[in-house]
């Protein structure tokens, strides 16, 4: 049989040249220096080039859309300046795993040439890329992704969070429901996954320090749950007081819609971590969510001119509410601003070293807040959902007082 | 250098390996080699790192097209595999030693042990009951990796992983960690070509074309797809190795359906059957979703649908089909 | 319990409506649709857009029963001319197919999650059992077993079914008799088609509509077809109450273990009955 010996290979070939032409790798250089940084296009002459790697596509989508716009609202406040420096964005799509966060923020950091990279939902991305930061001695600021480890276990100088940590918030609520009459018993659900378990160690922990005591828990299998009748039975039958749970997107929506069909609603009052009813979820749950209880570090119902004028400018910009994960980035430019103006070089070093003495944050939408250990001591709020001229909210019932990432 | 064979005919018999000059073959092997090697020269840090990125999904591929092209084996399951090594070499590198080869050899057996483990449920089975079972399998590997939170991180992922060591120094830029990654390849590819062309192969391909022929004459078939079974799964744990060295980082999502399924498309879009069109397939798939995509609003899903569809029906036998095309049109 | 033993009859009457098209056709023709899924998605979009009236809810399901059928039939005349190739490479077309589709449905309506309400009237709870139970969930358990049903008498009892049946069981000698089995397999592959999208619709206020929902319910109609045995109505049935079953009681009695009971039960299965439950050797021949 004869055949045509070149073809694949002129097209494997042709494939390898299409590849050079991409923009991806057009750039021109060697790998094999001592440096694994690009050249720097950014840094002297007064610019500060940020990296946003937010998620544009993927399930996190719309988190990644409010904190581009948490970001870009600062900017368009305060000049597109931080301190002296113009600042110059290159947004990156995180994605929804580390298989496309990963790469989103190597290409920002390596062909983008950036300084400091801001964003991560994910907190397998924001752990996965530590050792890519300390090693090109590069800051990065964590807008939302919530794993203790990031600021714990896992702490490197060069990553800071403007956000919260999965059990800070947790914790809260644990305290609080321990003081609120519901120490005889208190059931704990949450998906089965590593937040999911931070989320119930944390409450498991404050709550028994506060002397409840945790009648039943489960960990409902991950991303692939849509029907929780076998859960809520569990709940009933625990003969718990009040439940307390961590769901998030799609997750939350069932299981608020299904834990008021299933009658718990009115016999078993909700609680959880306040991304049960953030954001665009909490239109879609609609009255199921009526008096569900939440712990967070952020409600747009603040009552404190810093958020008035934050949420009014916001909504006149962009015609929705802002949420927590604009406001977590939001604070990321804003901590930028104020390191930049004490610090002596756009590396990661001096960069961490001025972002340990900005102090106070206290022009945050959220209330005054400080850096401990890289993450924030801030304030956790109870909010309670309510009906605010037709529209569902999340009211404020109590200050909790400033909060610190729990102990491991 | 070729495709290891020709696509059977359809009903026919297994077709007899096309055979080029050797010359020209073994020129060609040794160019392409040669750019590779010197690539990280005139690259940049992040278009190694993504050139690297495509040789471990290629050689995954390529464990892959072992059991899809040459056995006829469809697997939506292969990534438990694949996945398995890179937190087995993770792992050891983490809590034993990061020293070549040890991560490798490590991540090898694990591959192979679990394929061991899941292959006497699946090679019972053919066709697209193998699909399934073999779906199923991965879907519950990633549901370990997802709760197995002491070993494998959860879904945070096993992360720290050190840089592999060679000599006992660490493998510390892009450009040294891509070579490590292309000289495995190159080792991990003629492995898989090897047993491709060996005997062995060939009575793979005679139960790809006609089982119950190939057990009437006296083939063990069970055990041989069993073999290949195990084969395929620890070179697809070497593959997993080098992703951990690679991005020192081993989440459940390397592990589950949508890395399994993408690199399916790879080996189809390059032809299954030809070891060099699963690399080829391989790159696109990458290309496309790390490259392009982020372009495209994150629709590189949606380029890379259309793109394997369009595959499917002009090129038959995926991009190394081409050139048998023009001239034995079957 | 016994509310989850309720429960997991309206799971189950719902992936049957879901899985037993993916079973005929592929019993018929062997071509495994793998843009299954997608087709439950569209439908549970559909959902979400127009449901929240009975105007709307009967629009969504009437939309998704035309979209459906033209989505079946295209599907069948895209996989025609590979209809002299490998089972698998059709598989494969439905799998980049699956691709396109979700990715057009996330242009077309974002990447939130959505919810479908239930029709006004079912929106709320019953008593059942001494267990609130929500209404809408009864009523489905009555459609679908209506729909059962009504898919088992056709296929066992009519004419129209005993030529699908004879097509499942020798497709050349249907064709012998005169009979175009092309289009056998497309009427086939539009209705069951159609009984996918419906049951996007019948499921979303019970899913929701979300990217992602596609690959969940895709896995799941073909660990029910698996277990049922490919290519019989009665053996998606009992998969599909089987499955009803395993991951509703399945999951309160083994709660530790619920994010594995349902593979757990699919290996199970098959380690007994390789073949699934009431899968033929005339509808699966090893390929």
């Amino acid at each position: 049989m004869a055949v045509h010996p070149t073809f694949d290979r002129r097209r494997f070939l042709g494939l390898l040249g299409a590849a050079s032409a991409l923009p991806v790798v057009a750039a021109c250089g060697s790998s094999i220096g001592g440096s694994t940084g690009a050249p720097a296009t950014g840094g002297g002459g007064g610019t500060v080039k940020v990296g946003l790697v937010v998620p544009q596509s993927g399930v996190y989508a719309a988190l990644g859309t409010d904190m581009q716009r948490g970001w870009e609202l600062w900017l368009a406040d305060n000049g597109q300046r931080f301190g002296d420096y113009t600042v110059e964005t290159v947004i990156a799509d995180e994605g929804e795993t580390p298989q496309t966060g990963v790469p989103a923020v190597q290409k920002v950091l390596q062909n983008g040439g950036v300084d400091v990279v801001v964003g991560l939902v994910n907190s397998a991305t924001a752990l996965g890329v530590r050792d890519l930061l300390t090693e090109s001695k590069k800051l990065l600021v964590v807008t939302n992704a919530g794993a203790e480890a990031v600021t714990s276990t896992s702490r490197t100088p060069y990553i800071w969070r403007t956000s919260f940590t999965n059990g800070q918030v947790a914790a809260a609520m644990g305290t609080h429901l321990a003081q609120s009459g519901f120490s005889e018993g208190v059931y704990a659900i949450a998906p089965d996954y590593a937040a999911g378990t931070e989320v119930i160690t944390a409450f498991t922990k404050a709550f028994e320090s506060g002397g409840g005591r945790v009648v039943g828990s489960a960990k409902t299998p991950f991303g692939t749950t849509s029907d929780y009748q076998p859960f809520l039975t569990g709940i009933q039958s625990s003969g718990a007081r009040a439940a307390f749970c961590f769901y998030s997107g799609a997750e939350a929506i069932n299981f608020v819609k299904q834990y008021a069909q299933f009658g718990l609603a009115s016999t078993i009052p909700l609680y959880g971590s306040g991304f049960l009813t953030e954001g665009n979820v909490l239109p879609q749950q609609g009255d199921a969510a009526l008096g569900v209880q939440t712990t967070l570090h952020y409600t747009d119902q603040l009552d404190n001119p810093a958020n008035k004028a934050f949420v009014q400018a916001y909504t006149a910009k962009y015609g929705e509410a802002p949420s927590c994960f604009s406001v977590q980035t939001w604070d990321a430019a804003n901590v930028l601003d104020r390191a930049l103006a004490s610090a002596t070089g756009l590396d990661g070093d001096s960069l961490a070293t001025a972002l340990g003495t900005v102090g106070a944050i206290n022009d945050s939408p959220r209330g005054a807040w400080t850096f401990e250990n890289q993450t924030p001591r801030q304030n956790i709020y109870l909010r309670r959902v309510d009906n605010s001229g037709g529209a569902l909210v999340n009211a404020v019932v109590q200050d909790l007082g400033p909060q610190s990432q729990p102990a491991a | 250098m070729t495709a290891v064979d020709a696509p059977a005919v359809p009903g026919g018999t297994a077709a007899v390996s096309p055979r080029v000059p050797r010359g020209r073959d073994g020129l060609v092997a040794a160019a392409v080699l040669v750019v590779l090697a010197a690539a990280p020269l005139f690259l940049a840090p992040f278009a190694t790192t993504t050139l690297a990125r495509i040789l471990v999904f290629a050689l995954f591929a390529v464990s892959l097209d072992l059991l899809v092209g040459v056995t006829g084996l469809p697997s939506l399951g292969h990534a438990a595999y694949f996945g398995s090594g890179a937190y087995a070499a993770g792992w050891v590198s983490i809590n034993v030693t990061a020293e070549a080869p040890v991560p490798l050899l490590v991540g090898a057996a694990v591959g192979a042990v679990a394929a061991a483990l899941t292959g006497w449920i699946t090679v019972r089975t053919g066709g697209v009951f193998f699909l399934m079972l073999t779906l199923a399998i991965g879907e519950t590997v990633q549901q370990v990796a997802n709760t197995w939170e002491s070993v494998t991180g959860g879904a945070n992922g096993l992360t720290g992983v050190p840089a592999v060591r060679a000599g006992g120094a660490p493998l510390a830029n892009a450009g040294f960690v891509y070579w490590y990654v292309l000289a495995v390849f190159v080792l991990g590819f003629v492995l898989v070509w090897l047993v491709a062309r060996s005997p062995f192969g060939a009575a793979l391909r005679g139960i790809r074309d006609n089982e119950p022929r190939m057990r009437a004459i006296g083939y063990p078939t069970a055990l041989y797809k069993y073999g290949v079974f195990v084969i395929a799964g620890g070179v697809a744990g070497v593959a997993g190795s080098l992703l951990v060295a690679q991005q020192r980082l081993v989440t459940p999502a390397d592990l589950g359906f949508l890395t399994a399924s993408l690199a399916l498309l790879a080996v189809i879009i390059g032809g299954a059957g030809s070891l060099w069109g699963a690399c080829l397939g391989a790159a696109l798939v990458i290309l496309i979703r790390d490259a392009l995509g982020p372009g495209l609003g994150g629709h590189g899903t949606l380029l890379l649908g259309i793109v394997f569809v369009l595959v499917v029906y002009l090129l038959p036998r995926g991009a190394a089909g081409l050139r048998l095309r023009r001239r034995s049109p079957s | 319990m016994l509310v989850s033993v309720l429960n997991g009859f309206a799971i189950g009457f719902l992936l049957f409506i879901l899985a037993v098209g993916l079973s005929i056709v592929f019993g018929m023709m062997d071509v495994l649709n793998l843009a299954h899924g997608a087709l439950f998605l569209g439908g549970a979009y559909l959902g979400a857009t127009f449901a929240g009236s009975w105007g709307g809810f009967l629009a969504a399901l009437g939309l998704a029963a035309v979209g459906g059928l033209a989505a079946g039939a295209l599907l069948s005349l895209m996989t025609e001319p590979l209809r002299r190739r490998s089972h698998l490479d059709q598989a494969l077309l439905t799998l980049g197919v699956a691709f396109v589709v979700a990715e057009l449905l996330i242009i077309a309506f974002g990447d939130d999650p959505l919810s479908v309400s239930a029709p006004p009237a079912l929106d709320g709870s019953v008593s059942v059992l001494g267990a609130t139970y929500p209404a809408y969930r009864l009523v489905l358990i009555g459609v679908g077993a209506v729909l059962a049903l009504a898919v088992y008498l056709v296929v066992e009892r009519t004419r129209v079914g005993a030529l699908v049946r004879a097509t499942v069981a020798d497709r050349e000698m249907v064709a012998t008799l005169g009979i175009d089995n092309r289009l056998v397999k497309a009427a086939v592959f539009a209705v069951g088609s159609l009984l996918a999208a419906t049951a996007g619709v019948l499921g979303g206020p019970i899913y929701g509509a979300r990217p992602g929902l596609d690959a969940t319910v895709l896995i799941l109609a073909l660990v029910v077809v698996v277990i049922g045995g490919l290519g019989s109505v009665r053996g998606a049935l009992v998969g599909a109450l089987v499955i009803g079953q395993v991951d509703t009681l399945g999951r309160v009695l083994l709660p530790e273990l619920a994010s594995f009971v349902l593979f757990a039960a699919l290996a199970l299965v098959l380690v007994l009955r390789p073949r699934g439950l009431f899968g033929s050797p005339a509808s699966v021949s090893t390929r």
